[in-house]
């Protein structure tokens, strides 16, 4: 069963949408026909896939499959190292970033992502998170101080960190430490956020909590989250990408996805039949 | 289909195939002895279909007590999961199907000594015939996990309610005839009924074989033949 | 099983018995000279040393404050010219050109010029500036000092930098941030204990190199603060009293000698502590 066709029966295209029945979604981030090298390895085979607004969209699939490496792609991450390229469409609204003349820094501060390492700068929590404001906007120290906050709140860390802002961040929990890393992220006000594995270095505590705080931010952002662990991304995805040695295999609502998918080699991954 | 990585899976896996395969035996037998036992009225065979039912129920525990367990311990997901929740509604409906057969075995001492036709028993072991067939057929779609199987089985309801109507039919144009024949006949009526409803049950199980096959359930529109829900007949004194 | 246990344990103890005796002996060599340096040194140590210039040959009295102010004078400069090429040369192979051939080949280079003995250096100064100008001069006198500390903070720089880890960096960079800002506030924070050990570990090198000094700075015997003629330095002092006949000269030169190494021996133990304070 070829991609396309399993594409068209279950995912409705960009131009299907406008004359297909509600329950289509807006693509925030279309990915078209993308390829990618790691020197003259190729890494990323044709793959075509989309994420849709404010709709957590979890790519699953063996170590090596390439679901990180498409995530890097996303915010051109990949550019700071030589003998990479990318070949192909990224849409981010209609926009196709993979273009030459794309400003990266603005791109980045677009498309935020957090890191499987959580990795806090060697300065206090507060500098933490006025670090990347300060990027973008000149504010009154009070503005920051208020923004501050508000990106603790929702990432879910303000409770616990109000009383020490001038601590080293290093000084925290790792759970703590990459809720702070989400904080700094959400901080800027990207439209996207791309999760690569966020929850592996953590407990099954701390990973619970960054669920839950999935699911309050996919109501103002669109995520995308890689992960290795299944069960996870069925908790926490709308939408799911099973990718296989550079491939996009099956890409369908979670719903469907972890019930009944199409795709033998999906059912094989997912029921842990994989040879 | 290839074997999970962890091993312990498969054997969980398939102990509960097993169990339903050894629940749907035990139901067939109900049903042929319950049936035999009121054609040949033999109130011995009767009893014993009686303390048989326990059994039947105690597997459905098991069983159910079994699938519970698994998918705590294992996050079944796609096939596997269609399968233990098909294990569990199989369950069910074997259990329901004992019930039925050992309600029939409670109305054999009910009708003893009283005289019924030839032609009424030999319309109720036909309608049984069938459905035994029906249960060893889907049973088997379970085993082979053939969808099209249960799809057959699933159409041939419609042939089990056709002979229940005719059933029906003859039965009250008995009970009008003559009002002593009203106690044995309205007993035999009951188990026509039952019979027919362990037929639906058959079609019931089709319909969780096509699901965990497929990963969909059959469309609604099942080609039913039961209107003995709106037969009439005319008294004619 | 067991004789080979007991074998074992008895090589073990034979190298533990070597592995120590090498320590010991390793150890009361630097006891030594510590000693050595105490004993002759201490005893004429006096607020004179840092307040009398040196003393003409046969008198006695002085001090060592020319030296003392020479050496402090070139060192510093020499540090503030070093410092800053040798930090930026490092954050180019570290940061921007990390994979670039370049790289290779300037990390080459520098190894050399590290172990490149210092006199080779002097000469190397003697022939570009003092040479030309025609007279030694203190300048000449810091630029060799600069092209020893040069190598060694590229060095430090470097390896400080490469082990921050990479992950950081992509962070920094997927906020929006500009190369120059994620370098700046967030690698610079991250290595500047390692780079600050760097620049105390060329400062204690340079503070001891006697032979680039003898060919551009040379000594002077008078108080003298003016770059652009030559300047006492304290190695060059001890190199020069060591040798003479003259009792005070000698006895001066022991405590040069004194001050010198408990300078480097200073600075080594808070370039320890730095490194220890950023891993714990």
């Amino acid at each position: 069963m070829n991609i396309a066709s399993v594409q068209s029966a279950s995912v409705p295209t960009p131009t299907a949408s406008r004359s297909a029945a509600a329950g289509t979604h807006e693509e925030k981030i279309s990915v078209r026909n993308l390829n990618f090298y790691y020197g003259n390895h190729k890494a990323l085979k044709n793959v075509n896939v989309s994420l849709y607004t404010r709709m957590v969209t979890a790519f699953i699939g063996p170590s090596g499959c390439g679901k990180s490496t498409l995530l890097r792609i996303l915010n051109r991450i990949y550019d700071l190292y030589p003998n990479q390229r990318a070949e192909g469409e990224v849409m981010l609204d209609q926009a196709n970033i993979l273009s030459a003349d794309q400003d990266l820094n603005y791109l980045r501060a677009r498309v935020g992502m957090v890191f499987q390492k959580p990795t806090p700068f060697p300065m206090s929590i507060y500098e933490n998170i006025a670090f990347g404001i300060r990027l973008y906007e000149r504010l009154p120290k009070s503005e920051i101080d208020g923004r501050v906050e508000s990106a603790l709140r929702r990432g879910a860390l303000w409770e616990e960190v109000k009383d020490k802002l001038a601590a080293n961040g290093l000084s925290l929990s790792g759970g703590q430490q990459q809720r702070l890393c989400i904080a700094r992220t959400v901080a800027v006000r990207p439209e996207v956020i791309l999760l690569d594995e966020p929850c592996s270095a953590l407990d099954p505590i701390s990973t619970a909590k960054i669920e839950e705080l999935i699911d309050e931010l996919k109501n103002d952002y669109t995520i995308a989250i890689v992960t290795h662990n299944m069960q996870q991304a069925a908790r926490v995805s709308d939408y799911t990408a099973f990718m296989y040695l550079g491939e996009m295999v099956e890409f369908d609502a979670t719903s469907k996805m972890f019930t009944s998918p199409v795709d033998q080699r999906t059912q094989d991954y997912i029921t842990g039949r994989f040879g | 289909m290839m074997e999970h990585t962890t091993r312990a899976f498969d054997v969980d896996l398939q102990d509960l195939t097993r169990m339903v395969a050894e629940m749907g035996g035990m139901a067939e037998k109900q049903i042929g002895d319950s049936v035999d036992a009121l054609v040949k009225r033999d109130l011995a065979l009767a009893q014993r279909v009686i303390s048989l039912d326990p059994k039947i129920d105690a597997l459905q525990r098991e069983i159910e007590d079994k699938s519970v367990l698994t998918i705590a311990r294992r996050q079944p997901m796609a096939v596997d999961l269609r399968d233990i929740v098909a294990a569990l509604r199989i369950s069910n409906d074997l259990e329901r199907i004992g019930d039925l057969a050992k309600n029939i075995g409670k109305r054999v001492a009910a009708i003893d000594g009283e005289f019924y036709p030839q032609k009424i028993v030999r319309g109720v072991e036909h309608m049984a015939d069938l459905v035994l067939t029906q249960i060893k057929e889907v049973l088997d779609s379970y085993s082979r996990r053939d969808a099209n199987q249960a799809v057959a089985v699933w159409r041939g309801d419609e042939e089990i309610d056709a002979v229940n109507n005719s059933l029906f039919r003859e039965l009250l144009t008995y009970m009008m005839e003559d009002p002593r024949n009203i106690t044995f006949c309205i007993h035999l009526l009951f188990c026509a009924k039952n019979i027919e409803r362990m037929g639906d049950h058959a079609t019931n199980i089709a319909e969780t074989v096509h699901y965990m096959v497929e990963g969909h359930a059959l469309p609604d529109e099942r080609p039913k033949g039961d209107n003995t829900s709106t037969t009439t007949v005319a008294f004619r004194s | 099983m067991l004789k080979l246990y007991r074998a074992r344990r008895r090589r073990n103890a034979r190298v533990i018995f070597f592995s120590i005796s090498a320590t010991l002996i390793g150890l009361s060599a630097l006891a030594a000279i510590l000693g050595t340096l105490l004993y002759q040194g201490l005893s004429g140590l006096s607020l004179d040393v840092f307040t009398q210039m040196t003393p003409p040959p046969g008198s006695d009295g002085g001090g060592l404050l020319n030296p003392i102010v020479g050496s402090l004078i070139m060192t510093s400069l020499a540090v503030v010219v070093g410092t800053p090429i040798g930090i930026l040369a490092g954050t180019y192979m570290a940061e921007y050109g990390r994979y670039a051939k370049l790289s290779m080949v300037v990390r080459f280079i520098n190894d050399i010029l590290l172990s490149a003995p210092s006199i080779v250096i002097g000469l190397f100064v003697y022939e570009i500036m003092v040479a030309p100008m025609g007279h030694f001069s203190a300048f000449a006198g810091v630029i060799a000092l600069s092209l020893l500390v040069i190598p060694v903070v590229v060095r430090t720089t470097e390896d400080m930098l490469l082990l921050v880890p990479k992950e950081l960096r992509e962070a920094a960079s997927a906020l929006g941030m500009p190369r120059s800002k994620v370098i700046q506030r967030v690698s610079y924070r991250a290595a500047r204990a390692g780079m600050i050990t760097g620049v105390l570990l060329a400062v204690a090198r340079i503070s001891g190199e006697t032979a680039p000094l003898l060919f551009t700075a040379l000594n002077n015997q008078f108080f003298s603060i003016d770059l652009n003629a030559p300047m006492a330095s304290l190695p060059y002092v001890i190199f020069q009293f060591a040798m003479s006949p003259y009792h005070q000269w000698q006895a001066l030169a022991w405590i040069g000698a004194l001050i010198i190494t408990f300078a480097v021996l200073a600075l080594s133990i808070v370039a320890r502590s730095l490194t220890a304070a950023s891993k714990g």
